[in-house]
């Protein structure tokens, strides 16, 4: 099988579990009639936009009701509001694949503008880089010292590594989180609160840059304890497994020196399974992302999810299901297509 | 059979981490049957969601051990109730209950409010009236209030019965009529002369529980204070059913109090059997769904295989918490409904597992030679597959419940709970709304998550336990 082929397929499947998602989304906000409450808000929305710009052309109020409601009926069709929900479901998924899915009802993005796709494309950004920080952190950590442990399995330190993998499991983000904010903002005070910038931010950008990592210590912290453990506690396991195959057994035999053995027959076999299981663990990154979020206050759309449920915004919640699916979609598969570079097995088979 | 289960729970409690995990499950059964005993089921909304029940408490205070820890001291919340007079006797034409309780001021601080609360005052003839008498530890006596019990109706016929379902409450502080009184108890024991208008500025507690000292300013009196209620009754069977005498502290209870006065012992107490229903009934419905789907499919194969296959990989490349928070957004945010979807969502991992493992054990011998002696393809399965995969199951089972402890309390903290049951994710929510976190209030923010980390951790430690009789490849690691 080709390179391009077994992309095409995994990406082609990703694609299918994405409309999967869009379809039981619309299905479920159909059948609940929550479908109909959006468009209803995107319609009056747009009747009274409509009336204040007629409002100023039209000065007989007999004329400007028979206008507004000669629009309101146009658009009453367009929206497909007079038509039952399953039939203007194609319609609605394409509605959330654009975002458009009208205005949110409190939140305002950072430039004035209280359109959703605004607010989820100006938000995305932020998600995006606290969550590849994380990301990265994590994985050298673990490689560095998952192997180590490896090497002495039953070690202090290997056992310390499972106790500590085994708690970080049992450990919810966000109250470590709320932990870290108790005991390094509000106690010793060296980190702030939350946030992304001082108020007012700083203008030079070299300073911008290091207030910018000043809000990102805590964040990354919360994630880096809660998520580090299990990882370093697979790469263990993948390394162990590695280890007892008999072509390292065979290595040795030769006289390879350790270093060599471990580095170039060991981690290079275990690398992809690693790689599998950080594909695997994104989940709980996007998780651990939307919480950590709303305690840091950090401006991403995982703190916007959370103003969106406090606000019972509908639209806003729908959409952000769409664009976490997305985004965790799309992360997924560059995955794979890194995972492909890295275990050429996976191409001839 | 029975020689595998001696030697694999043998292999089990050999191991350190495992004995721990059984003590830790032992304690939190336990602490839950202790609960569900002693708890009514509509706790919640009858009682922890129901501020009235809590307003007598003071607001965000810390627990009482603190005292064990600070120089200075903080004056424990008091609250005490009794029932039974503890003397009555005929004077003057009326007869007179006493309803007594003592307060032991042992700080130096004065409490921060002081409230009487009547329950079922019953009288047969004319309305008794109520008299509320303070006599400090240096002997003095106040009479603080007088409160004249509603007359009967016209129409009503004895017993009256009063303040059934709303107890009479007297606060003291603030009222009129108590600052009156407490002008004239200064002048004429300390000859200090000040206006009943200005008594708030001094402090209705200051006084009632205090002297003036040298410099001007009220100094607490420490000693035994008696408080007392006294009904002056027409009739010899005229009662007060309940009297509560509460007076205001910064320190409550074992675990302290919420912004609302909620007693937080309570509410953790309550978190235990929620937390166990939800992790046991999650686990064993995703573990039942997910094991028989493998099951099935792998020893079916076919087109059967191929479609719990499609679906369970569709499943498993969903993000789990942005569709939990839609669909619990969406259906309310029942117990029954996060439940359900958690094991939605939980299932298909189980399947790819168990199916890759059942595709071994199909092709060995004993299977063979089950389906040559013409054993059904159920039969099979139940008889002579599942015994092989149990072990497995049971520890994924266990290796579950706390990510459904975990998600519940996730979906809790986003606001998404079941506002009925008070959960350990709800109590840091709230906490975490009303600023918890920026205010400092630790005793609000730690006990709670300690303890879902604690009922996590008991399942993470039976789980690790299992591992070495599951796989025993792993046996010689440990």
């Amino acid at each position: 099988m080709g390179l391009g082929k077994t992309l095409t397929i995994k990406g082609l499947s990703l694609l299918f579990v994405l409309f999967c998602v869009l379809f039981l989304t619309v299905i479920i906000i159909g059948a609940t009639g929550v479908s109909d409450r959006i468009l209803s808000a995107i319609l009056s929305d747009r009747v009274r936009a409509f009336r204040q710009e007629m409002a100023t052309k039209i000065t007989d109020p007999e004329k400007l009701n028979e206008a507004v409601e000669e629009y309101r009926r146009a658009q009453i069709s367009s929206l497909g509001l007079d038509k039952p929900w399953y039939i203007r479901m194609p319609s609605m998924v394409w509605r959330i694949i654009t975002l458009d899915l009208g205005n949110a009802r409190t939140v305002i993005s950072f430039s004035g503008s209280n359109k959703i796709a605004d607010i989820i494309l100006e938000r995305m950004p932020n998600t995006v880089f606290l969550m590849v920080t994380v990301l990265i952190v994590n994985f050298l950590l673990s490689l560095a010292i998952g192997v180590k442990v490896a090497t002495k399995p039953g070690s202090f330190l290997d056992r310390f590594v499972s106790l500590y993998s085994a708690v970080s499991y049992a450990l919810p983000t966000w109250w470590l989180a709320m932990i870290l904010i108790l005991v390094f903002a509000f106690y010793i005070r060296i980190f702030p609160f939350g946030g992304m910038f001082s108020t007012p931010p700083p203008t030079d950008p070299f300073w911008r840059c290091l207030d910018l990592a000043w809000h990102l210590c805590l964040p990354v912290t919360t994630l880096v304890i809660a998520l580090s453990g299990s990882w370093i506690y697979i790469t263990r396991s993948i390394v162990i497994t590695v280890a007892q195959e008999d072509f390292v057994t065979a290595a040795r035999a030769k006289g390879l020196p350790e270093k060599l053995v471990l580095w170039r027959y060991i981690v290079r076999v275990a690398a992809p399974p690693i790689l599998t299981n950080l594909i695997l663990g994104l989940a709980f990154y996007l998780t651990g992302a939307i919480l950590t979020e709303t305690v840091f206050s950090w401006p991403g759309i995982g703190l916007l999810y959370f103003n969106a449920i406090m606000s019972v915004d509908e639209a806003l919640i729908l959409a952000l299901t769409y664009v976490f699916t997305l985004i965790y979609v799309i992360a997924r598969f560059v995955l794979e297509v890194l995972y492909v570079i890295v275990d050429p097995r996976v191409r001839y088979k | 059979m029975s020689s595998y289960l001696k030697e694999s729970w043998a292999e089990f409690w050999a191991g350190g981490i495992s004995k721990l995990g059984v003590i830790f499950l032992l304690t939190v059964v336990v602490i839950s049957i202790y609960t569900l005993l002693n708890f009514p089921l509509d706790y919640g909304t009858r009682y922890w969601n129901n501020p009235k029940y809590w307003a007598d408490n003071p607001k965000a205070s810390m627990p009482v051990w603190v005292n064990l820890f600070t120089a200075q001291k903080f004056l424990n919340h008091f609250s005490m109730s009794t029932r039974i007079p503890s003397k009555a006797f005929l004077s003057g034409g009326h007869y007179l209950k006493f309803y007594n309780v003592s307060y032991e001021l042992t700080v130096n601080q004065f409490p921060t409010f002081i409230t009487i609360k009547l329950e079922d005052v019953v009288y047969y003839r004319k309305a008794p009236s109520v008299k509320v008498i303070v006599q400090r530890p240096d002997g003095r006596v106040m009479e603080l209030y007088t409160l004249i019990v509603e007359s009967p109706v016209p129409g009503e016929k004895p017993p009256y019965v009063r303040y059934s379902d709303e107890p009479k409450k007297i606060i003291l502080s603030g009222n009129t009529y108590v600052a009156m009184v407490l002008s004239k108890f200064l002048a004429r024991e300390y000859k200090i002369s000040v206006a009943p208008s200005d008594i708030m500025d001094v402090g209705y507690e200051a006084v009632i529980f205090g002297y003036p000292g040298d410099d001007g300013k009220f100094k607490p009196l420490k000693g035994i204070y008696n408080l007392s209620v006294v009904l002056y009754a027409k009739d010899g069977k005229d009662k007060i059913g309940r009297v509560t005498f509460v007076v205001g502290g910064q320190v409550y209870g074992l675990m302290g109090t919420d912004t609302l006065g909620r007693d937080l012992a309570q509410g953790l107490l309550f978190g235990f059997p929620v937390a166990l229903l939800i992790g046991f009934t999650t686990s064993f419905l995703t573990t039942l769904i997910g094991a028989s789907l493998g099951i099935v499919g792998g020893y079916m194969g076919g087109k059967i295989d191929d479609l719990i296959q499609r679906v369970s990989d569709v499943v498993n490349n969903l993000p789990q918490l942005p569709l939990l928070i839609f669909l619990t957004f969406i259906f309310g945010g029942k117990l029954w409904i996060i439940v359900a979807v958690l094991i939605a969502f939980g299932w298909p991992n189980l399947v790819i597992v168990v199916r890759s493992m059942i595709l071994q054990i199909k092709s060995s011998p004993f299977v063979e030679a089950a389906v040559s002696i013409g054993a059904s393809k159920w039969r099979i399965m139940a008889r002579h597959i599942f015994p092989q995969v149990a072990p497995y199951i049971l520890s994924q089972m266990i290796f579950y419940t706390p990510s459904a402890i975990l998600s519940e309390a996730a979906l809790s903290f986003l606001g998404l709970g079941d506002p009925s049951i008070p959960t350990w994710g709800q109590i840091l929510e709230y906490g975490f709304d009303n600023g918890a976190v920026y205010l400092g209030y630790w005793w609000w923010i730690l006990p709670p998550g300690l303890l879902i980390v604690f009922s996590a951790v008991t399942f993470v430690l039976i789980a690790l336990g299992l591992e070495p009789v599951v796989n025993p490849r792993l046996r010689r690691w440990r």
